[in-house]
C-alpha cells in the first residue's frame, strides 16, 4: 500500500470505521458504517447457508449467485404486478416466489447430479451465467426494461418493500444524520431467522441426519435405508431455497427493482468463503457473514478515506480473507464454542488406534 | 533349524501415540531360521511394532538389532535394504498388471533406453519360483488369480527384493483352510532355505500349527514368551485377554420353530454386472442359526446385500412369512423386522464421524421411536436408548456422544449388534459380525447370537471363518459359484466343508 502512495494506517483505520464503526476519523458517521455492514451482512448469511447445507451433504454449490439472480427477478417480477396491493400479503407471497425461483435453479443441478451424475460444481457454476446474462437480457432491451430506457427494471410497488428498521422521515435526527439514510432493514431477522432454522434442519430433523449421512458416507446411508438420490435433490432444492430468499430480500430491502449492480454481484460467491470460514455450522456463517460484510463495506471507506484504487481495496480484503484461511481456521475452531468439538477420547483406545490396526494400510485390492 | 544366532532383536522399544502407549519397553527377539508367532489382540501393539521394524513407524527409544549388529531404519527402504521384507494383510497388487509386472513394480529390469524387460523379468521369477518351490505363472494376470495365489505373489515379490525375514501380516485371514495348508508349506519351504519367518495372527490354532516360538502381546506391553511345543490354546488365550476366556461356545441345542424367513431361487448380479447369485433358496426356522460357508467371493456379499435390500434382484423371491418382501428397501425392510450386521463395519455399518448415539439409531432415523412425525428428532428418546444399549451391550466408551471413529473395532462392532439385536427382529442376517474384533469382543458377540436365537430370532450368519461357523450354526449351508451346494450338520468334518466350499466333494440329497 505504501507503494501504491497511500497512508497504510489511515487505510485500515477506513477499513475498520467502515466495517465496524470504530475508530472513525471526523467525516464518518459510525452509526451508518454499522448499517450499511448489516445490509451487507444479510444477503451472506442466507447464501452461506446455501452453500453449507450441501456442503454436509458431500455437494460443492458454486451455484448461490445463479440461485440468488433466480430469486432477485422473480422477487422483482412479482413486486412489480401486485405491488400495490398489502404489503402483509405480497411480501411473503413475493419471497416465496423467490425462494421457489432459487430452489427451481438449484434442483436443476441436484437434480442432474442424482441422475446422470453431472458434476455440482460444474452445472452450477454454468448456471450461475445463465442466471447473470439472464438478467442482463431482462433489463437491457428485455421484457423487464423500465420505460426510461435505462438499464434496470421499473420499480416494485410500495407493498413488495420490506420495512427499514427505522422509519423513514427525514426530520428525525438519529446519531447525527436523518434516520431515512439508514438502509438496515428487516431482512436481518429474516437471515436469522434462516439460520436458526439451518441449524434446526441439520441438527435435530431425520432429513438433516440423513444428509449429513449421505456426506460421511453414501454407503452407510444407503445400508440406513436412506435414498441417497432423493437426498441429493432434496439438499439442493433447500439450498436453493436459502440464495432465493437472498436474492428477493435484497430487493424487497435494498434495491427495489434489479438494477445494473447486479451484473456484478458477488454475494454468491462470497458465500462459498463465508461457509468454509464459518466451518458450516450456523453460528459460524453469521460471524463469518459480519466478517465479510464489514470488509465490503470498509473497502468503501478505505478507498474514500485514504485514497486507495477500488481494485487495490478488493485485493486487500483477499488477503485478509487468505489468511485467515490459511491460518486461523484452526485457532477459531478450538476456541469458539460452536463447530464439531473433538470429542473425549475413550481412556481404552484413543484415535492413534488407527495408526496400529490393520485398516490403516492402504488397500489396493483384497 | 533354528539356532541360537538372533535374526531380529528389538530392545526396549517404546512407542507413544498421542494418547496411547502403544508399545511399552517392548523386547522382542527371533532367531534366524524359525518361525515366530506374534500373539495380540487388535490394538495390542503386534502391528506398531511390525511397522517400527520395517520402518514405518519410528520408535521413541529402544533399539534394533538385525543379525546382531545394530541397525538404523528410517524407512521401508533401509528395511528392505537389511533384508526385511513384510506381507500385508491388505495386499499391495495392481490387479491389472501380470504376475510379473507386479513382482518386478519398482525395480524393473531395463532394456535399451527405457524399456521394460519382459525376458528378464520372467527369467528372475521363474528362477526365484523354483528355487522356494511357489508355483506361480508370471504372465498370468494378478485380478484373475485366486487369493491364494495373489499371496504367494506377494510372497515372491519379497523375495525378489532379496528378503531373508519376512514379516507377514495376519497372512492367513483371507484364505480357505486348503489356502491355508499350502501356504504353511510355502512357510515350512522357505525356512529350510535359511529364511526367517516372523508370523502375525490371532487365529491360535494356526500359531500352534506352524510356529516354533511366540511372543504374547497386550496392551503394548509383551506379557508371555512361549515355546510353542510346550503351550497349548487355553493359556495364550489367557495371556492374550489377562483373563480366562472361554473358546468353546455354550449353547444348548436349538429348539427351532416355525419357517418365517424363505427364500426362493434369489439370483442377482455383481457390481461388474456378471451374475453372482445363482438361483439361491433356503430356509430359515425360528430359533436358529443358519450358518453360510464359503470362501469369499462366492456370492455371500451380494447375497446379505440383496437381503439387506440395497442390491437389486433379477429374480426369485424373499419371503418373510407369507409376505413378499424381495422388492423392499433397506428402511421397509428394518421396519418389517429383519436386521442386519453388515460385513463393512466401517464402510457401511456405520458413519464414523456420527457419535455412538446417532450410530445406534442409523437406519430408525424416521421410525416413530425416534423421531416425530418422521421429521423431528427425539433427542431424549435417542439418548435413553442409546444409553441403554450401551450398558447392555457393554460399549465401552466414555460417552453415548464419542463419535464410533474413537472406539476399538470391537466396540464399533457391539454398536452395531447393539442396534440391530436392541430391537428384537423376527430376521438377523449376520455378516462377518466378528471380524477384525478382539476375543473378548468376539465372546460376547457369539454368547449374544446364541441368547437372540434362543429368544426365537431366526439367523442368517455369514462368515468366512470357519470355525465360528461350526461353532455357532444349527445347520451349514455351504456356497460355492453362487449358489448354495450343500446343507451340512455343524458336526460335519471340516475336511468336507472345505472340499465343498472349493467346488469339490458330493452334495447331501435333499440338501435344500
Amino acid at each position: 500500500m505504501a507503494i501504491a502512495g497511500a497512508d497504510p494506517l489511515a487505510a485500515y483505520q477506513g477499513l475498520l470505521c467502515g466495517g465496524l464503526g470504530a475508530l472513525c476519523g471526523g467525516c464518518e458517521n459510525p452509526a451508518l458504517q454499522i448499517s450499511n455492514t448489516i445490509v451487507f451482512v444479510t444477503p451472506l448469511i442466507t447464501t452461506g447457508i446455501a452453500v453449507a447445507l450441501p456442503f454436509r451433504a458431500g455437494l460443492f454449490n458454486i451455484g448461490a449467485e445463479g440461485q440468488l439472480l433466480a430469486g432477485a427477478v422473480t422477487y422483482t417480477v412479482i413486486g412489480i404486478k401486485l405491488g400495490n396491493g398489502p404489503a402483509p400479503v405480497v411480501i411473503p407471497v413475493a419471497l416465496i416466489g423467490g425462494m421457489l425461483a432459487g430452489s427451481l435453479w438449484a434442483g436443476i443441478a441436484g437434480v442432474l447430479k442424482a441422475l446422470v451424475g453431472a458434476h455440482e460444481v460444474v452445472t452450477t457454476i454454468m448456471l450461475n451465467y445463465v442466471a447473470q446474462w439472464l438478467v442482463r437480457f431482462l433489463i437491457i432491451g428485455g421484457p423487464l426494461q423500465a420505460p426510461n430506457g435505462f438499464s434496470a427494471s421499473p420499480p416494485t410497488g410500495p407493498g413488495a418493500r420490506l420495512p427499514t428498521l427505522l422509519p423513514h422521515d427525514n426530520s428525525l435526527i438519529i446519531f447525527g444524520l436523518p434516520s431515512s439514510v439508514y438502509r438496515v432493514h428487516t431482512g436481518l431477522f429474516i437471515a436469522l431467522a434462516a439460520a436458526a432454522l439451518f441449524a434446526f434442519l441439520l441438527w435435530r430433523t431425520s432429513l438433516g441426519y440423513e444428509i449429513r449421512a449421505v456426506g460421511q458416507s453414501q454407503r452407510a446411508a444407503r445400508y440406513a435405508g436412506v435414498d441417497v438420490r432423493r437426498t441429493i435433490i432434496v439438499t439442493m432444492l433447500i439450498a436453493g431455497a436459502f440464495s432465493g430468499l437472498a436474492g428477493a430480500i435484497q430487493i424487497a430491502g435494498v434495491d427495489h427493482g434489479l438494477t445494473d449492480k447486479y451484473f456484478s454481484d458477488t454475494t454468491g460467491f462470497d458465500a462459498i468463503a463465508v461457509a468454509l470460514l464459518g466451518l458450516g455450522s450456523a453460528t459460524g456463517i453469521i460471524l463469518a457473514s459480519i466478517l465479510l460484510g464489514a470488509l465490503h463495506a470498509g473497502g468503501a471507506v478505505m478507498q474514500s478515506d485514504a485514497g486507495i484504487s477500488a481494485n487495490l481495496v478488493l485485493v486487500l480484503q483477499a488477503l485478509i480473507l487468505f489468511s485467515i484461511a490459511a491460518n486461523f481456521v484452526g485457532a477459531i475452531r478450538r476456541l469458539l464454542p460452536f463447530g464439531r468439538k473433538p470429542a473425549a477420547l475413550p481412556p481404552d483406545l484413543p484415535p492413534a488406534a488407527g495408526l496400529m490396526s490393520e485398516s490403516a494400510t492402504p488397500t489396493v485390492q483384497t | 533349524m533354528s539356532d541360537e544366532r538372533l535374526a531380529v532383536d528389538l530392545r526396549g522399544i517404546t512407542k507413544q501415540f498421542p494418547g496411547v502407549l502403544a508399545n511399552s519397553n517392548v523386547d522382542f527377539s527371533v532367531r534366524a531360521g524359525e518361525i515366530h508367532a506374534l500373539v495380540g489382540e487388535n490394538g495390542a501393539g503386534k502391528t506398531t511394532l511390525m511397522n517400527i521394524l520395517y520402518g514405518l513407524v519410528h520408535a521413541d527409544s529402544g533399539e534394533i538389532l538385525v543379525d546382531g549388529k545394530p541397525a538404523r531404519i528410517s524407512g521401508p527402504r533401509d528395511a528392505i535394504a537389511h533384508g526385511i521384507g513384510m506381507v500385508h494383510q491388505h495386499f499391495m497388487l495392481i490387479p491389472v498388471f501380470t504376475v510379473g509386472e507386479n513382482v518386478m513394480l519398482g525395480r524393473e529390469p531395463v532394456t535399451g533406453p527405457d524399456f521394460y524387460d519382459h525376458r528378464h523379468a520372467r527369467q528372475a521369477i521363474q528362477e526365484l519360483t523354483r528355487r522356494y518351490g511357489l508355483a506361480l505363472d508370471p504372465d498370468a494376470r494378478m485380478g484373475d488369480l485366486p487369493v491364494g495365489l495373489q499371496q504367494r505373489a506377494e510372497i515372491v515379490k519379497v523375495l525378489y527384493r532379496g528378503a531373508n525375514i519376512l514379516i507377514l501380516d495376519e497372512p492367513t485371514g483371507v484364505l480357505t483352510p486348503q489356502e491355508s495348508k499350502e501356504l504353511f508349506g510355502v512357510l515350512r519351504d522357505l525356512v529350510k532355505a535359511g529364511k526367517t519367518i516372523i508370523f502375525i495372527s490371532h487365529k491360535l490354532r494356526e500359531v500352534l500349527e506352524i510356529s516354533d516360538r511366540i511372543t504374547v502381546m497386550r496392551r503394548g506391553k509383551v506379557v508371555g514368551h512361549l515355546t510353542t511345543k510346550e503351550t497349548d490354546e487355553e493359556s495364550i488365550a489367557t495371556l492374550m485377554v489377562g483373563r480366562e476366556v472361554l473358546l468353546r461356545v455354550d449353547k444348548k441345542p436349538a429348539q427351532p420353530g416355525a419357517v418365517t424367513f424363505k427364500v426362493e431361487n434369489l439370483t442377482a448380479n455383481s457390481d461388474r454386472g456378471v451374475p453372482a447369485l445363482k438361483g439361491v433358496s433356503f430356509e430359515l426356522r425360528e430359533g436358529e442359526i443358519l450358518g453360510i460357508a464359503g470362501v469369499e467371493g462366492n456370492g455371500q456379499s451380494e447375497l446379505t446385500e440383496v437381503l439387506a435390500g440395497s442390491r437389486r434382484v433379477t429374480g426369485g423371491r424373499v419371503l418373510l412369512g407369507d409376505r413378499d418382501v424381495t422388492t423392499f428397501d433397506a428402511r421397509t425392510e428394518r421396519e418389517a423386522g429383519i436386521a442386519f450386521i453388515p460385513e463393512d463395519r466401517r464402510g457401511a455399518g456405520l458413519v464414523l464421524s456420527y457419535s455412538i448415539a446417532e450410530n445406534l439409531i442409523l437406519g430408525r432415523q424416521r421410525s416413530h421411536q425416534f423421531a416425530w412425525h418422521e421429521f423431528v428428532l427425539q433427542l431424549n428418546a435417542i439418548w435413553s436408548w442409546a444409553r441403554r444399549l450401551v450398558k447392555e451391550f457393554d460399549i465401552r466408551t466414555p460417552s453415548i456422544n464419542t463419535a464410533v471413529r474413537n472406539l476399538s473395532g470391537g466396540n464399533q462392532q457391539k454398536v452395531i449388534v447393539a442396534r440391530e439385536m436392541g430391537t428384537h427382529p423376527k430376521v438377523l442376517i449376520a455378516a462377518q459380525p466378528t471380524r477384525g474384533v478382539d476375543i473378548g469382543a468376539i465372546e460376547f458377540i457369539h454368547r449374544r447370537l446364541i441368547a437372540e436365537r434362543d429368544a426365537g430370532t431366526a439367523i442368517l450368519l455369514v462368515s468366512a471363518e470357519l470355525d465360528e461357523i461350526r461353532s455357532l450354526s444349527d445347520r451349514i449351508a455351504v456356497m460355492y459359484e453362487g449358489q448354495i451346494v450343500s446343507i451340512e450338520p455343524p458336526d460335519a468334518p471340516e475336511e468336507r466343508l472345505g472340499l465343498l466350499m472349493t467346488g469339490g466333494g458330493a452334495p447331501r440329497v435333499g440338501a435344500a
